[in-house]
């Protein structure tokens, strides 16, 4: 097991390497000069001793293998570089971006979970009905609408009609706790929803299968009422498939939060990430993607490795 | 059925309620002391306070620092840490400062003025102000509050650098990122890419000035969310309100609309290749375009069709005889590019940007229109960071830009016409313009009103016939804000985006 744990990191770690070498070389390769960029800003002409000045000290008059050699040497020592733009440490950036991020997902797959279960769950019991019906019909509009325009719509709403909550924007817990739960509600739920959609369709469908199942159907002859069926016999078992693409979804929130995060005005990584790559930030581009590809990769390790000990028939190392 | 309420509905109402009372009502939180919420379009890259980092870092500059002098809400140049200015016998600018302190609680003196303006002509520093105070060959300061300013030539314009928001004085010695500056208030605390807490400074040579005790900027990227903020109570002023939100605010009745027009779009030519090299086919576009239907489709009718020089029609330096001189003529421009040796047409490039809406629209508006006479452009709408890169190496034949002058003056537009600075993707490329330029040195060096008027009259004539740049609209620029702001003021033209000066005066009320 340890030998196998051991090997799948060095893997890891390669696929880590990999994705950096390719955004590093990417990234120089795309038109754009940080330095330019930073001192045009407002559509003014920037002075070309200024900017030949600043790209001097950006490191960016170095040929590309150096600057690649530098960079890597400092991530390898832990060192993810300063911000082009104002000299901020990008490792301190990431720590304290990241977590915004994780707490909208966090916040969002509790919503869609709580809600996902016990809907889906209610479709597959009324298959057929009017209720699923519904439902059905409400998960396929939630997953078609793109996520900017729920949001529009609910800061349209909730803030500038009604005014009950803020339309965007961001308060630390240890600052202000009540502001920053209701900055938090529509963000997380503007994610939920379609996240929710998902739940109560993988819910749904599972639970079907389940249902006909020959356990179900014995626990039926024994004449045990439904509720306990469903609770004890059911639902548990139909959560693994239900569970596991949940998982997959908040993998790919990790990096795709962007359009929530510009709409909300939700300062998490994807909306760092993007005003990098606006800026030609190359610090601060590899560092988040050093950080997101790591959570990936790492992520699918750990579930391979959780999935292998909780069930035998998973094999970690060929016979 | 019916309406009575029972055991189950007024639970359910119960708990619905409960569960939203904590919510409260925004307008209730609306007030809160003298601290007022600016809804910032973006956080300042960096703090450095001689560098060209954007209008919303210039006004947050304005805060923090002041220069020599600044411009008023009616647009004239006033004093600020000087409170005389003039030039001596021999043409050199002699500025006599007030009595004022940095934050810090030190005088400023005549000493942090001349180190200011060493440091930055220093290339190092990446001053956006390096190139003009390079003209300045000598700072005395025979006392500490007289600084004295010897140029090779007399310039009249050189009062006027000192006014621009990337032009503060500072402290000597201090890192060109100081958080001291001698302005009305002190940054206290930063959230990166979020917010900034600034607070009134209680030395400010202002007597009673500033009139709030702080201001929290918060950013707000996205334009709607901006204008969002506003309706609901977020913010108290908001700048770059969206042209398509512009209406919204005028009409709802708690919020107000200060708009002026300013900032302004134009062509830019490839002049290093043919076409575009030949001025006879830059007028055959001038004329090609009608600046109305860029006005409609780009900024929602909020601006002007732009057909000369932007000159705007309140500056001394307006002609009216230029007023409508690229003026929409299809005709005209056939027969332009039928002289220049293209009859039926030809194709090119357009350079602009899908990444900002008026500049996509503006561009598709121009190739409509210019296919009509025969020139068939081909766009390209590259994101913002490649379609500088393009611009700055003349990877295209015609683009469309926009931008403000450094200000109301003439010799503000140096940056956009002149052809004899090096490339750069806000003026056309490789297009020498040398009677321009000798006109533009002309002008700086001119005192006389009427004889600056005669010499930039001369130069719009000039840029007229030979179109280096080819103006098309203006558009509007709008800061919209709650009815009890007080004291903010959209300044005049070219000078919108100084108006964080007036965030001294700025009160509820």
């Amino acid at each position: 097991m340890l030998r196998y744990i051991a090997y799948r990191s060095l893997v890891a770690l390669f696929l880590v390497w990999l994705v950096v070498s390719l955004v590093f070389l990417l990234l120089h390769l795309i038109p754009g000069d940080p330095a330019e960029l930073l001192l045009s800003q407002g559509s003014l002409a920037a002075d070309p001793a200024a900017v030949a000045a600043l790209r001097e000290r950006m490191g960016l008059n170095d040929p590309l293998w150096r600057q690649y050699l530098d960079h890597l040497g400092g991530v390898l020592t832990g060192d993810l570089g300063t911000s082009f733009r104002d000299g901020a440490p990008v490792a301190e950036q990431i720590a304290l971006r990241l977590p915004r991020t994780l707490e909208v997902i966090g916040a969002a797959t509790l919503l869609a979970a709580l809600l996902g279960v016990p809907l889906g769950t209610y479709a597959a019991v009324r298959a057929g009905g009017k209720a699923d019906g519904l439902l059905s019909l409400l998960s396929s509009i939630a997953l078609s609408t793109p996520v900017f325009v729920v949001g529009s719509v609910a800061i349209l709403i909730f803030a500038q009609k009604l005014q009950w909550l803020p339309a965007g924007g961001f308060v630390s817990f240890s600052e202000d706790p009540v502001q920053h739960l209701k900055l938090l509600i529509l963000p997380a739920s503007a994610v939920a929803i379609s996240l929710w959609a998902v739940i109560t369709r993988m819910t749904r469908a599972t639970v079907i299968e389940v249902l006909e199942r020959d356990y179900v159907r014995t626990a039926r002859a024994k004449g045990l009422s439904r509720a306990p069926i469903l609770r004890r016999h059911v639902v548990r078992n139909a959560m693994i498939p239900v569970l596991t693409i949940t998982g997959l979804e908040m993998g790919t929130l990790i990096g795709g939060t962007v359009l929530v995060e510009f709409v909300f005005n939700w300062p998490g990584l994807s909306g760092y990430l993007v005003s990098a790559v606006d800026a030609r930030d190359y610090p601060e581009v590899v560092g988040i993607v050093i950080v997101i590809s790591m959570l990936f990769v790492f992520l699918n390790l750990a579930v391979d490795v959780v999935n292998a000990l909780l069930d035998p028939r998973i094999s970690l190392v060929k016979s | 059925m019916t309406n009575g309420l029972n055991r189950r509905h007024f639970l359910a109402t119960s708990l619905a309620a409960g569960g939203l009372g904590f919510l409260g009502t925004r307008a209730a939180l609306a007030q809160e002391g003298g601290t007022l919420r600016f809804a910032l379009s973006a956080f300042p890259p960096n703090f450095e306070a001689w560098t060209s980092t954007g209008t919303a870092a210039g006004t947050i500059k304005l805060l923090m620092h002041r220069g020599l002098l600044s411009y008023g809400p009616d647009g004239m140049l006033r004093g600020e840490l000087a409170e005389s200015w003039e030039t001596d016998a021999e043409g050199a600018w002699v500025f006599k400062l007030r009595e004022a302190k940095w934050h810090d609680g030190s005088p400023v003196t005549a000493e942090d003025v001349a180190w200011t303006i060493a440091e930055v002509a220093n290339p190092d520093n990446a001053a956006f102000r390096q190139g003009q105070l390079a003209m300045i060959t000598a700072v005395e300061t025979p006392d500490a509050r007289t600084v004295r300013m010897v140029t090779e030539e007399p310039l009249a314009v050189l009062p006027g650098w000192f006014a621009h928001y990337h032009m503060p004085i500072l402290k000597k010695g201090e890192p060109k990122d100081t958080q001291i500056g001698a302005g009305p208030f002190m940054l206290d605390a930063i959230d990166r890419g979020v917010s900034l807490s600034l607070k009134a400074f209680d030395g400010y040579y202002k007597e009673g000035l500033p009139k709030l005790a702080g201001i929290q900027a918060i950013v707000y990227a996205d334009e709607n969310l901006r204008v969002a903020a506003l309706q609901a109570g977020d913010v108290d002023l908001a700048e770059y309100v969206p042209w398509q939100a512009m209406d919204q605010v005028e009409t709802d009745s708690a919020l107000k609309l200060d708009v002026v027009d300013g900032p302004f779009m134009y062509l830019t030519f490839n002049g290093s290749r043919a076409p575009f090299d030949n001025p006879l086919v830059r007028r055959a576009a001038a004329h090609a375009i009608n600046r109305a239907d860029i006005v409609a489709a780009a900024f929602f009718g909020r601006g002007g069709a732009l057909e000369h020089l932007p000159i705007a029609e309140g500056s001394e330096f307006y002609n009216a005889e230029f007023a409508n001189a690229w003026n929409y003529d299809p005709e005209k421009a056939k027969a332009l590019l039928a002289e220049a040796g293209y009859p039926d047409g030809f194709d090119c490039t357009m350079l602009s940007t899908a990444q900002y809406g008026m500049h996509q629209s503006t561009a598709e508006v121009c190739q409509a229109y210019l296919s009509m006479i025969g020139i068939n452009v081909t766009l390209d709408l590259p994101e913002w960071s490649s379609r500088v890169q393009k611009g700055n190496e003349g990877q295209y034949d015609l683009a469309i830009m926009g931008t403000t002058a450094d200000n109301n003056d003439p010799d503000g537009l140096v940056s956009v016409v002149d052809g004899s600075l090096p490339n750069n993707f806000v003026r056309s490329f490789g297009m020498p313009t040398p009677e321009i330029t000798a006109l533009f040195a002309r002008g700086r060096a001119a005192f006389d009103p009427a004889e600056r008027q005669a010499i930039y009259r001369e130069l719009e004539q000039v840029a007229i016939d030979t179109a280096p740049i080819v103006g098309l609209a203006w558009r509007a620029q709008g800061y919209g804000m709650k009815s009890n702001v007080n004291g903010f003021a959209n300044l005049p033209g070219q000078l919108t985006f100084y108006s964080g000066i007036t965030l001294e005066e700025t009160f509820f009320g």
